[in-house]
């Protein structure tokens, strides 16, 4: 911590470089959203960074009522890019999700994780918009086409798919 | 006798030496007293000008500025989650920073038109961004920031708008260049006049090694439990949170200055003092303490001025009457500054009735005058209200002294010399007298002689060189004779007849010499 504040106090001395005051914003910006998510504590999310790297998150959350998902929870991981937030951070699933639009090893294709990102977004703004998406899948461009079809045709079917995989993510915990 | 008054004299200069002496030293003193705060003010500006030239110019950076208060969510820019720093508008009314929105457009992907990051309308890069309206300016400039150095200790805190000035030209806690010119490492401004603290010493709390500038901010043995109320503190801190905050520590009530005793934590003391009647007085005792020895000290001053004007005074007193000195009782003018001496409020001495100054012209310094001069048979003197009132007297009646003097001087001089004249004149006449009773005594001597002289050459009958010699000498003397003639008688002129005619001539030629000769020895007596 010492050495820290004699680093930060040395490169005060030198001009700024654009750099170097990216990533003292990305540290900047991401400690604000920290801030606000546990000030605010908006139901069915959460978020925190994994220890010592604030550059990496983990989020959860909960399955909306009225959805297949409802009372089974999630979790999520957020990598932040040193461009961020001008560039959308990589958020994969770490829990087993069946979806149409995520795959098996958890990637999401969601537009606003892709070219629709904004640098207004943050963790919040993609977390409850992941939320939504499990409600309201994107079933035109789906990941997973089996998920896409039965979405519409054996919610049944389709509700157990869901609860299977997520108890694997059970059983594969407990197996840990 | 003679040696009193060089003693007198010697006194009175080293008296004189000693006034030189008290005078000299204000004087050398002033010169370094007014010299010295001319000084210090030519020395801020420069100094002024030196640290704001040590500064660099580093714009503070907005977004690593802490808030006082939390900043309303209207006034936040959406990506960067911080207070709008140099706030633009894009013409859909979204507002950003600048350098966020540049940002923004530049990660946008570069073929395609730049749309707004929060509603994706079309940027027109010609026209936008927009400036802001003005009051959105002047809420963001009045967002009140901690000192970016705050960390290091600085505690201005103040609207967002200064803290560019602060820190380049204020801040006691910016990072500056070493004093030293060859070493390159930075400093804080606090401790600029240090000198180069870039050197490794060896922490007596921990024992580690540091550099002498991050002795009190990295030493992990730098703070301490304060040991009356507990709270951690920095070590350094710790003397003046005892004298000055620790609500724990015992202290005095502000009214023991006038009496008050009590002496217990600030806190109850603190309680105390809207009761204690002598605490709240003790700020006008302690005016009035201040008044009391700014006056004493003046007073000293003063005092040491009587002092040596009366020194001054008796010396010259002491010029003034050394005729009446004697070795018996050197100083027959009472000396004022002597409270033994005795006959001074016992009226005028026998001998010098006019020359006593009046009595209540010595009261010696803070000796019972009063006493003394009712004791002698003598009213009070009327007191004189200050002792500068008291020198003015005593000069007065020395300055009519010293005419009346001057007038007996000239009057004296008169009269003696009116007297020195007249008794020349007499001596004069009476001088005359004696020479003419000399002259007649000396004429009738010849006389008898020459009646002698020729009775003797009667009956001798003979002639020779011996007698005419007589004739002669006879003829020389005989020359008085004849201008008195009147004494001599019928024997005289018929004596004379006898003498002979050849003897006429050195009759004629003699008595005009003599007749100066007389003169002469008048002259000279
Ligand atoms: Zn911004
Ligand atoms: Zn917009
Ligand atoms: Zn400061
Ligand atoms: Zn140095
Ligand atoms: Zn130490
Ligand atoms: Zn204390
Ligand atoms: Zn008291």
């Amino acid at each position: 911590m010492t050495a820290a504040e004699v680093n930060s106090s040395e490169a005060k001395i030198s001009p700024p470089s654009r750099s170097t005051t990216g990533s003292a914003n990305v540290t900047k910006r991401l400690q604000t959203e920290l801030m606000t998510l546990m000030m605010s504590s908006t139901p069915g999310i959460s978020a925190f960074p994994n220890d010592e790297n604030l550059l990496q998150w983990t989020a959860t959350i909960d399955g909306p009522d009225g959805t297949p998902y409802a009372g089974l929870s999630f979790k999520l991981s957020f990598e932040f890019p040193s461009t961020y937030p001008l560039t959308a951070p990589t958020v994969l699933f770490k829990t087993p999700i069946y979806h149409p639009n995520i795959d098996f090893s958890g990637r999401i294709c969601l537009d606003i994780l892709k070219d629709k990102w904004s640098a207004i977004y943050n963790v919040q703004s993609v977390l409850l918009s992941l939320q939504s998406l499990l409600g309201e899948p994107n079933n035109s461009s789906p990941l997973n086409g089996q998920a896409a079809e039965l979405w519409d045709k054996d919610p049944v079917e389709y509700k157990r798919l869901v609860l299977a995989r997520h108890r694997e993510d059970e059983e594969t915990g407990l197996g840990l | 006798m003679s040696s009193i008054p060089s003693r007198r004299l010697s006194r009175a200069s080293s008296r004189a030496e000693s006034t030189f002496s008290f005078h000299s030293l204000p004087a050398s003193t002033a010169p370094l007293a007014l010299s010295s705060p001319a000084v210090t003010h030519r020395s801020e500006p420069s100094d002024f000008v030196r640290r704001s030239n040590r500064h660099k110019k580093i714009p503070v950076d907005v977004r690593t500025l802490e808030y006082l208060e939390p900043c309303d969510s209207n006034l936040v820019c959406l990506i960067c989650h911080c207070p709008f720093d140099k706030a633009v508008r894009l013409a859909c009314d979204h507002v950003f920073c600048n350098d966020c929105v540049d940002q923004a457009f530049a990660a946008q992907e570069g073929s395609a038109p730049k749309t707004c990051p929060t509603c994706r309308n079309r940027v027109d890069l010609n026209r936008e961004p927009l400036p802001v309206p003005r009051i959105l300016m002047s809420m963001l400039d009045e967002l009140r920031v901690k000192c970016p150095n705050h960390k290091a200790g600085c505690t201005w805190a103040d609207k967002r708008s200064d803290a560019q000035d602060h820190v380049e030209l204020y801040c006691d806690h910016a990072q500056v260049e070493c004093a030293s010119p060859d070493c390159r490492l930075g400093v804080l401004q606090k401790d600029f006049h240090k000198g180069c603290l870039h050197y490794t010493v060896s922490c007596e709390h921990c024992h580690t090694s540091m550099m002498k500038k991050d002795l009190e901010q990295i030493c992990p043995n730098r703070m301490t439990i304060c040991t009356s109320c507990f709270i951690e503190i920095l070590r350094h801190d710790l003397p003046s949170h005892l004298k000055e905050e620790c609500p724990k520590a015992t202290i005095m009530c502000p009214g023991s200055v006038c009496g008050c005793s009590f002496a217990h934590e600030r806190t109850v003391v603190v309680a105390h003092v809207t009761t204690c009647p002598m605490a709240t007085m003790a700020p006008f005792f302690q005016a009035q303490k201040a008044r009391l020895d700014e006056q004493e000290s003046q007073q000293k001053l003063l005092q040491r001025k009587v002092d040596i004007l009366e020194g001054g005074l008796s010396n010259i007193q002491n010029m003034l009457y050394p005729a009446n000195t004697n070795p018996n009782e050197p100083c027959p003018v009472p000396n004022p500054l002597d409270p033994n001496t005795i006959d001074y409020a016992s009226g005028p001495l026998p001998g010098t009735p006019d020359f006593r100054l009046p009595a209540a012209a010595f009261p010696p310094a803070s000796q019972p005058t009063v006493d003394q001069a009712t004791a002698a048979g003598q009213p009070p003197q009327p007191p004189f209200d200050s002792s500068t009132h008291h020198l003015l007297s005593l000069h007065e009646s020395l300055r009519d002294e010293v005419s009346r003097i001057a007038n007996a001087l000239t009057d004296l001089e008169g009269r003696t010399n009116m007297m020195i004249i007249n008794e020349n004149q007499r001596v004069k006449d009476e001088m005359l007298h004696t020479n003419a009773a000399i002259n007649s005594m000396r004429m009738q001597l010849h006389w008898l002689t020459s009646a002698r002289l020729q009775a003797q050459n009667r009956t001798t009958g003979g002639g020779g060189p011996g007698s005419s010699s007589a004739a002669g000498g006879s003829g020389s003397s005989g020359s008085g004779a004849s201008r008195a003639g009147g004494n001599g008688g019928g024997s005289g002129s018929a004596g004379a007849g006898a003498g002979g005619s050849g003897l006429g001539g050195g009759v004629t030629l003699h008595p005009i010499r003599r007749l100066s000769d007389s003169n002469r020895q008048d002259t000279k007596l």
